[in-house]
């Protein structure tokens, strides 16, 4: 992580203690520093993983676990074989199912992957799970949400913010930022190119783990075959490319994914799972 | 809730036995693989039931009552117009047990994750050391997966369009 002017590290380390009035200046500050010093600060992964905690905390907080300890433990090991099949093995990988009935998944920086009961009620095996499971790995490993929150919740500030953030307490301004930027880019969605780049990884990534590489492909025919109108669907088709777009991309990897077609799909370890 | 799920889990598989469409000129196969007898052919368009599905292939029953096989990206879903999961049945009595009313709100946020509610809700962070908890080491996933059995594969990442 590149570190910005130790100037710059002191008045971020005293606004964190400091009133509001402080705080503006810190901005001012900011503002007329970046010009000169261009940090092109890359976030490191304690503070990618701290992001992620509190983004899941609020996330847990509009949805708690569903409670089901065995299925919670089911999801988990399934993500986490998907996840050791990947460039990132080693993050604190957490999995959830969140007791909603809206139809969606979640990602948050540094290994915290949600689906929700409504979704995972319209799944029929292990290999839609994994699919649905590895598109969000795919998030997490591409920080998707980590450089959308980056973006919105302007560079320098939160650069400086991340710099001093274990130092600082759970509720300093700077770190709310971040948890609000993080929360903005759940309801607003990311890019359009990442989801994309989700879905074409993730039936990779399923398919390494073993699994019949059809079962994203599959999740999506089954929201694409549900009444868009559907209130439980709304957030999801918001914050998504359209199923019957995001099919016709997966089209164009048909041979890859015929490649691991045959693989299992453990249709009855799913239906057993947590019952 | 176990109960709740469990029935869930009862309902019709929601993609099939449904109304489709190919989205483009094909031919009814007998087996859902390249090699199998063609036995009907398929205008773009028309009109099918979607009965299961098999790998990249789904069985399908047009209209004069063939029955086989078509690749399963060439089919579309047509939307019947009926109830709906999450707005009828067993997903109205949840919504309704969470938001004490129809569970029909569309827009507005009593719901637990529409975009009002992920922006507003207090952090539950004993919520989430719960889930932190229930994490698999690697070592109990493979062990898990080989159960399975699930054997991994190495694959390469595609380039960008696959």
């Amino acid at each position: 992580m590149s570190r910005l002017p130790g100037m710059l590290l002191a008045a971020a380390l005293l606004a964190a203690a400091a009133p509001a009035a402080a705080q503006f200046n810190l901005n001012k500050l900011l503002d007329a520093a970046k010009n000169v010093s261009k940090a092109t600060t890359e976030i490191g992964e304690p503070e990618e993983i701290a992001i992620g905690g509190d983004l899941s905390a609020r996330l847990l907080g509009a949805a708690p676990l569903v409670p089901n300890d065995d299925l919670q433990r089911y999801v988990n090991r399934v993500g986490r074989w998907l996840a050791s099949q990947t460039e990132r093995p080693n993050l604190p990988w957490a999995f959830g199912v969140l007791d909603a009935p809206e139809v969606n998944a979640f990602a948050a920086p540094g290994g915290y992957v949600f689906v929700t009961r409504g979704l995972v009620a319209r799944m029929r095996s292990e290999s839609e799970l994994a699919g649905v499971l590895s598109h969000e790995i795919v998030h997490v490993l591409k920080k998707h949400h980590l450089h959308a929150i980056q973006k919105s919740a302007q560079m320098e500030l939160a650069n400086t913010a991340i710099s001093t953030f274990s130092r600082q307490d759970q509720n300093t301004p700077l770190r709310e930022k971040l948890l609000s930027a993080g929360s903005e880019v759940f309801a607003r969605g990311l890019d359009k190119s990442d989801e994309l780049e989700a879905d074409r990884l993730g039936v990779v990534i399923a398919a390494r783990g073993g699994y019949d590489a059809y079962g994203l492909p599959a999740v999506l025919q089954t929201l694409q075959a549900m009444n868009p109108a559907d209130s439980s669907l709304a957030l999801m088709f918001k914050t998504h490319p359209a199923p019957a777009e995001r099919l016709d991309a997966l089209e164009k990897m048909q041979s890859l994914l015929d490649a691991y077609a045959a693989q299992p799909q453990l249709a009855a370890r799913f239906a057993a799972a947590g019952r | 809730m176990r109960a709740a799920l469990a029935l869930l889990l009862l309902l019709p598989a929601l993609a099939f036995g449904r109304p489709a469409t190919a989205v483009r000129a094909t031919e009814i196969r007998s087996a859902p693989n390249f090699d199998s007898a063609a036995l009907a052919r398929l205008a773009e368009g028309q009109r099918l039931e979607a009965l299961e599905r098999d790998r990249g292939w789904t069985r399908v029953r047009d209209e004069r009552g063939n029955e086989g096989w078509v690749r399963m990206f060439l089919l579309r879903y047509a939307d019947e117009g009926t109830a709906q999961p999450g707005d009828s049945g067993i997903m109205a009595a949840l919504n309704a047990a969470r938001t004490g009313s129809s569970g029909r709100q569309v827009t507005t946020g009593v719901r637990g994750l529409d975009a009002q509610q992920l922006t507003s809700a207090k952090p539950n962070p004993a919520e989430l050391k719960k889930m932190q908890g229930y994490g698999a080491s690697a070592d109990a996933a493979a062990k898990f997966a080989a159960q399975g059995p699930l054997t991994a594969q190495k694959v390469a990442y595609p380039k960008e369009g696959g």
